[in-house]
Formats: structure tokens, C-alpha cells, sequence
């Protein structure tokens, strides 16, 4: 019997499945006719869970107990910006987990972001189940390309969580890509633009007959739709203010009305030219009594406050076109995804900036889970092969000394792949080191991501010189990281799968997959006696009511819900304290760079070598020279001048 | 023999002696190849041995694929570079050392960080090169209000930026 795998686009504001059957690519709609579901998560008082667009039309009402927008904070630290501004803008509760991990506390239970998006993905292997009468235990899960390999773990694990075995984390855009030239005997270059609820992506691919390859991608995690929705809103609020003297900001009632209106003028701002909005009561003034709001939009006064986002997605552009390097002539297509991309005023800059229309035979709400299921099908042996060939989007580094983080695999390089590099240790007869691995373009260790850390001390007691330390990264086809630290001399070993400490470990994830705690996800219209134990019960009343909001039509861009932008993520100053802890030094050709172990030496004397290249790595003096950024910059720039001279 | 087992045997030798290999052998290309008939072998390879064109395989041959296609790539992500390509060509002891590390972001980074200091805007380079004339002539006054000149057009450069502050150190040591 053929097999059944899925594909399923797990966006932020927004999921669709989809499943290729018979050489078909079907987008599979919800009980409702729905073709793709919120990806909010509601829970009731009596435990059950219902997800969709029913659930997010709770949260008006059920502010605290209505999970949505999951998405933006899978896979990130509790310090970081996206999680603090979070917490200022959802009614739900944020907690902080052991490790600095992330947790969702609602009715007195605590989730983690796997769970929460597993129980998005639970909804869907449902719909899939109720479309086949059969189990559907097998998916391709989209992911932003721009995702890094915290974020990638953490959507496997919300999978794994939900019954599924993911056989592939696939980057949106070449799903796009997929879905548009599967079978079509292309042979064309396209980008790409893809502009979801919460994130932007760029790739540019070469589509063959039955070959895609990426050529580059690039992307913007701060920036979507949402980003969109919140000059709305400020827009509406800051005269809301001005006129009635209070502000919808500071009542999470009347601000997810105002979050809802603003939502769907944009929408109905890509078919007519004007909106009337209009929210009676919004809240109450100082006086007492209830204040309306009316406003009338325009689409170019739209277009004007939302003008310097468009241009921020075609500077991601420039640099995408320039690491594939191409320019915007070589392309034969451009290929739209993400509801925003329905707006007219993306859609035309968009044709100004790549100098041809956008393809617009493609659904951009439905394209990704297409493509997927396109994948699904060809990986269990459904649909003919098509090979994906990807790449990583982000610098693979390792922290090395004053902080700094060296890279081991760029940006753009093709995946799988592995890398291996030799370190030495600091200092003689040094135990252990801690290896950290980033993922980021910055030289600065903490700019960056941390993937993970951990200590490897098996190696060979010795001499910092002969003390050697094999150090292998490896990014596997689905962009997560693995790295192993072996000794050459000992043939010690220490691997792991670098993950985030607010990630899932095995046992945690083993644990809640045995409780079932995504298990009362309550779908309308599964017959769960036919399908077995597998499936959770049809438990509540709430989950069989007719949804109350978000007609199937108006669903690509609902549930957007962040407030502002925050360009800089800034430094995740407790985990990257730089260099007190046991480093490491790196053995590059000529170059050594080396980290220093906790209260030897303060993080003022450890001087790194790599500024000039024709430097000896001289042993001596290489602890000598405090002050590293005058020395260094003195050299840099006598370099200058011998340039000049010559 | 079933094709599947000559499959076998083929994944098996080439993971045996894929570490003697060069990139070119790899690939199966002439040293010569051009950038098409490299892209043409990694197409051709991948379908091979990316781990999505193996998972009807056992595990152990799913092992060695995966092995294979990362080394692969590893030659593809080199020779498709000019730079990184021209750069393996002049390794030396080429018999040895079969394989060269693919990140040259340090070098990258090294060289943006010095562009940034002679200037981003065609302004700010004008007025960079002429605080460096002042330079060799010792005038690290006029070399200063230069700096600041192209700072004006830079807007936030912090390359510039650390150079006037050397600038002035030197000065006050001068002084």
C-alpha cells in the first residue's frame, strides 16, 4: 500500500497541509472548508485544546488562554529581544525555563514551544487523517530558509511531538520553488520572494528538469506582515489617543480589537482603495463612558507607512542576488509567497525591483505546503524523484579567543556538508575545553546565535602545542548542526547534536510524547473509532461550534499579532561571556587564535592573531600586547599605507 | 549480480577511497572542467548520493552515501569558486593534501573591515585618501579634520571612526 507523508507549511500566522496522491497535489481543507488554519492554539478550561481559526477568534475574549504567533518564539532563548517583546505584546503568560529556555504557562500548566507548535501540526496530521481514513505518520515540515539550527530542531521536535516523523525540514522558498517547476520540464533561474506573517526569505534558484538548486538565500526574521499590521495600529492608536485622551495600547481588550481591525484593512486594502475602519466602543474614555473609533485608509496612505519595510526585503534582495551572483536580468521568473505578497503596493514594487511581473499563477498561501507534499510524495516513492539541492543560510562559527567567533562554513554554502578543524588548547596541561558553535555573520561571538556548548575533556594532558583536538561540523540536508570533538591521539570522542539549552532534550521530548500532552487536541469532524488510539478523542463541545471569525478566504494573513520591529537582537550577554571559560585556539595554517580558561587570564589579555596575516603566530608575545583593538587597528592600518605606497 | 548489489559494491569502494580522491577525481571532472561541466558532475553525483536519493537504502549504505555526499559537496563548494578553485590549484604539496578548508569568511571580513576604513561613500574615500597624504607628510592635524570631513558623508563608519581616534592618540602623544 502506498505509503501517506504530508506536507505541511507551519507558519506563523497561518498552516496549510497538502498531500500528493495519484501525481495530484491536494491542499487539505479543515472541517470548516478552511484551506489553511491560524496557527493559534486555545485552551479551554476543561483541558482540551482546539487550534485553528475558531481558536483565534477566542482570544479576543480569552486573551491569556489563546497561544498564537508560536512560531516567532520556537527555538530562542528567554533573554532574547523576540521573547521580551513578546511578553510586552501577548496576553499569554511567558515564563522562563531551566537553561534559559522559553515556556507558555496557561491555566496553570507550563508548555514549550515545541508542544504549542505540535499541537498546530496535530491539527493538521487530523485534517490529513480525516481526507485518507488512514494514519498519517509521516511529513516534510517547511521552515523559513533564514531559520537557524535551533529554530530547525525545534520544529523537528514539535513533529516528533505530534506523531510525526518528519522526513524532511524543507526551507519555504524551495518549496515554492518545487511546487512551481515540479514536472514542468523547466530550465529557468527565479527568486523567490517570500514575505510571511513574521519573516522574510529570498532565494534564488537554477530549476532544472529534475534538479532545484538554491544558488542563495538570505532573509530578514524580524520582518512580515505583522510588521505591516503594527504601523496600522500605531497609526489608529496614536490618534485614538490624540482625540479621546486614552490609550488602546493599555487594554489588551480593546487593543486585540484594534490588532484585528488593523489586520483586516490591510487585507481588504489589496482589494478596494479605501477602508473604513470602525470599532464602536473600543473602550473608555477618562469620563467614563465608551469611545468609538472611525478612520477611513487609504491605499497609498498604506503604502506610505509601510514603505520603508518594502525597501527593507529588497536590500535582503541585493545581497541575495549578489552572493548568487547574478543580477536581476538573469532571472526568467519571480515567484511570490506569503499572504502580504497579495498586497498591491508589494506586488508592484516588487515588479519594479526585479523588473518583470511577478508569476501570479501560484497561490502564495498554498504554494509551500504544495511544494512539501510535492517533496513528501517523492521522498516515500509516490511521485517521481526531484533532487532539492539547498544551502545553509547562515555562517557556521566557533568561538574562539576575545570573544570573537570564527567561521567553519559560510553562508550560502551547499548542504549536507562537513568541515573539520584542528584546535590546540590555551594552555599547557589545560583538562577540558568548552567549544561553542554559533551560527551569524558577525565576528563578534556574541552577535551571534548561540547554537549550543559543550565541554570535551578526554583529550591527551599535555602541552598546548601538541595537544591536538579534531573538531567536525556538519549540517546536515535538513540545516541542523552536528558537532563532534574527537583527540588524535587518544581517539577520545564527544559528540552531540548541537541543541539549544531552552531546546527539548531526548528524554523530555520521550516524556511528553508518553503523557500525551498534545493529545487533546480536539479536531471537528475526526471519526477517531476508524483511526485508532492514535488520535485524540473528540473532547470539546467548543471544538464542534461553528467558527466565529475568519472566513476561509481571509485567512493568509489573520492571527498576525506582533507590535514592533526590533532590528538589533542585541547580545545574549549571559550565555557569551566570551572568554571565561577553558577555550580553545584554532591551528589554521599559519594562524593561531586562541580562547583562555576562567581566572587565568582576564579577558583584557588574551589577544588574538588573526588581524594580519603575515604575522608568524609567534608564540612569545603572544600574551604580551594588551589593548588588542589599538595594536590591531595600528597594523591594519599601516598595511593602509603600504598598499598606497606601492 | 542485482543492480541493487552493484549499487552496493559501487557506494562501498567509492566511500573506501573517497580520502584519496582529489576534488576534481570526485567529481569525475578534468582538472581543465569548466563551471557548467563541474555543476553538471555535482548534479549527476547528488543524484547518487544526496541522503534524499537514499532512503530505500540499509542504513549502513545510507551511511557511506551520506558520507560520500558531503565530501562532494565539499569539491563542488571549492571548484565552483573561482577564488577558492585558483586557491586549491596552488595548495601545495597537492598529493598530500587533498582538501582545503572552505571558509575564507576571516579573509572576507579583514577585507571589508579595511574597505570600510578607506571609505564607503566616493566622498568619504576622497577624503580618507587625503587624510593619508597627510599622513606620510606627518601632518596628523590636517589628517584628523579629514577624517572628520569624510565622516560627515559617511555617516556611521565605525572603521573611520576608531582611525580618528588613533589619530588623535597619536597626536596627544606627539604632543
Amino acid at each position: 500500500m502506498a505509503e501517506i507523508a504530508v506536507g505541511i507549511d507551519l507558519g506563523t500566522s497561518n498552516t496549510c497541509v497538502a498531500l500528493m496522491r495519484g501525481g495530484n497535489v491536494e491542499v487539505l481543507d479543515n472541517a470548516f472548508g478552511e484551506r489553511t488554519s491560524a496557527s493559534v492554539v486555545h485552551f479551554h478550561e476543561d483541558g482540551s485544546v482546539e487550534v485553528g481559526n475558531s481558536a483565534k477568534a477566542k482570544v479576543i475574549h480569552a486573551p491569556a488562554q489563546t497561544v498564537s504567533s508560536a512560531k516567532r518564539l520556537i527555538g530562542r532563548y528567554y533573554f532574547s529581544e523576540e521573547v521580551k517583546k513578546a511578553e510586552a505584546i501577548y496576553a499569554y503568560e511567558i515564563a522562563e525555563a531551566p537553561s534559559h529556555g522559553v515556556r507558555i504557562e496557561v491555566r496553570d500548566e507550563e508548555f514549550s514551544l515545541p508542544e504549542i507548535s505540535a499541537m498546530v501540526l496535530r491539527e493538521m496530521k487530523q485534517i490529513a487523517e480525516r481526507h485518507t481514513g488512514e494514519k498519517v505518520t509521516k511529513a516534510v515540515i517547511t521552515v523559513p530558509a533564514y531559520f537557524n539550527d535551533n529554530q530547525r530542531q525545534a520544529t523537528k521536535d514539535a513533529g516528533r511531538i505530534a506523531g510525526l516523523e518528519v522526513l524532511r525540514i524543507l526551507n519555504e522558498p524551495t518549496a515554492a520553488a518545487l511546487a512551481y517547476g515540479f514536472g514542468m520540464g523547466l530550465n529557468q533561474r527565479v527568486a523567490v520572494y517570500d514575505l510571511g506573517g513574521g519573516t522574510f526569505d529570498i532565494s534564488v534558484l537554477e530549476i532544472g528538469k529534475d534538479i532545484f538548486e538554491v544558488l542563495a538565500t538570505c532573509g530578514d526574521t524580524f520582518l512580515g506582515g505583522d510588521d505591516f499590521d503594527d504601523r496600522l495600529i500605531d497609526l489608529l492608536a496614536d490618534e485614538f489617543v490624540a482625540s479621546e485622551g486614552v490609550n488602546p495600547r493599555n487594554d489588551p481588550f480593546a487593543y486585540e480589537k484594534l490588532k484585528l481591525a488593523a489586520e483586516n484593512a490591510k487585507k481588504q486594502l489589496s482589494i478596494d482603495e479605501e477602508v473604513l475602519v470602525s470599532i464602536d466602543d473600543l473602550m473608555l474614555g477618562e469620563d467614563g463612558q465608551q469611545r468609538s473609533l472611525a478612520r477611513t485608509i487609504t491605499r497609498a496612505e498604506l503604502a506610505t507607512l509601510v514603505h520603508d519595510l518594502v525597501l527593507r526585503t529588497f536590500k535582503v534582495c541585493d545581497e541575495a542576488l549578489q552572493q548568487a551572483d547574478l543580477t536581476v536580468r538573469d532571472l526568467d521568473g519571480v515567484i511570490l509567497v506569503g499572504g502580504p505578497t497579495r498586497l498591491p503596493i508589494v506586488r508592484e514594487a516588487v515588479a519594479g525591483y526585479f523588473q518583470q511581473e511577478p508569476r501570479t499563477d501560484v497561490d502564495p498561501d498554498e504554494v509551500v505546503a504544495m511544494g512539501a507534499a510535492i517533496h513528501a510524495a517523492s521522498l516515500v516513492g509516490e511521485a517521481q524523484d526531484a533532487m532539492l539541492l539547498d544551502v545553509t543560510p547562515l555562517d557556521l562559527r566557533i568561538g574562539v579567543a576575545g570573544g570573537l567567533a570564527e567561521p567553519v562554513i559560510e553562508r550560502n554554502t551547499p548542504v549536507p556538508i562537513e568541515q573539520t578543524r584542528t584546535f590546540t588548547t590555551f594552555q599547557d596541561h589545560q583538562e577540558s575545553v568548552q567549544i561553542r558553535v554559533y551560527q551569524g555573520d558577525h565576528r563578534q561571538a556574541e552577535d551571534n546565535a548561540l547554537l549550543g556548548q559543550f565541554e570535551f575533556s578526554g583529550f591527551q594532558n599535555g602541552l598546548r602545542a601538541d595537544v591536538k583536538i579534531d573538531v567536525t561540523f556538519e549540517i546536515d540536508a535538513d540545516g541542523i548542526v552536528n558537532v563532534t570533538a574527537s583527540d588524535q591521539a587518544t581517539g577520545e570522542a564527544a559528540s552531540t547534536q548541537i541543541t539549544l539549552s531552552s531546546g527539548l532534550d531526548n528524554s523530555e521530548i520521550e516524556r511528553i510524547i508518553d503523557e500525551d500532552r498534545t493529545g487533546r487536541v480536539a479536531t471537528a469532524g475526526v471519526s477517531t473509532e476508524r483511526l485508532g488510539d492514535e488520535v485524540a478523542p473528540l473532547a470539546s463541545p467548543a471544538a464542534t461550534a461553528p467558527p466565529s471569525f475568519a472566513a476561509p478566504e481571509a485567512s493568509s494573513e489573520t492571527g498576525n499579532t506582533d507590535v514592533t520591529v526590533v532590528e538589533d537582537p542585541g547580545p545574549d550577554l549571559e550565555l557569551d561571556s566570551g572568554a571565561d571559560d577553558d577555550e580553545l585556539q584554532i591551528i589554521d595554517d599559519e594562524e593561531l587564535i586562541e580562547l583562555t580558561q576562567p581566572g587565568s587570564l582576564g579577558a583584557e589579555d588574551v589577544t588574538l592573531d588573526v588581524q594580519t596575516p603575515s604575522d608568524e603566530s609567534d608564540d612569545d608575545g603572544f600574551f604580551d600586547s594588551a589593548g588588542l583593538d589599538l595594536s590591531e587597528g595600528d597594523a591594519d592600518f599601516d598595511l593602509e599605507l603600504e598598499d598606497e605606497e606601492k | 549480480m542485482s543492480s541493487a548489489q552493484i549499487q552496493a559494491l559501487e557506494i562501498g569502494a567509492l566511500a573506501k577511497i573517497m580520502n584519496e580522491l582529489d576534488y576534481y577525481q570526485l567529481l569525475g571532472v578534468d582538472p581543465t572542467a569548466t563551471p557548467a561541466e563541474i555543476r553538471k558532475a555535482f548534479h549527476a553525483s547528488s543524484r547518487n548520493f544526496h541522503p534524499d536519493a537514499n532512503r530505500r537504502l540499509d542504513l549502513e549504505l545510507r551511511n557511506q552515501c551520506a558520507q560520500i555526499s558531503k565530501r562532494v559537496t565539499e569539491a563542488y563548494c571549492v571548484l565552483r569558486d573561482p577564488r577558492r578553485r585558483r586557491s586549491y590549484d596552488a595548495r601545495s604539496d597537492g598529493d598530500k593534501n587533498l582538501r582545503i578548508q572552505i571558509a575564507e569568511a576571516k579573509n572576507a571580513d579583514r577585507q571589508q573591515a579595511k574597505a570600510e576604513r578607506r571609505g564607503r561613500t566616493p566622498q568619504g574615500r576622497q577624503f580618507h585618501a587625503k587624510a593619508e597624504a597627510d599622513i606620510k607628510k606627518g601632518n596628523l592635524a590636517g589628517a584628523i579634520q579629514n577624517i572628520q570631513m569624510a565622516l560627515t558623508f559617511e555617516g556611521k563608519n565605525p572603521g573611520l571612526e576608531s582611525l580618528l581616534e588613533e589619530l588623535r592618540a597619536r597626536k596627544k602623544q606627539n604632543a
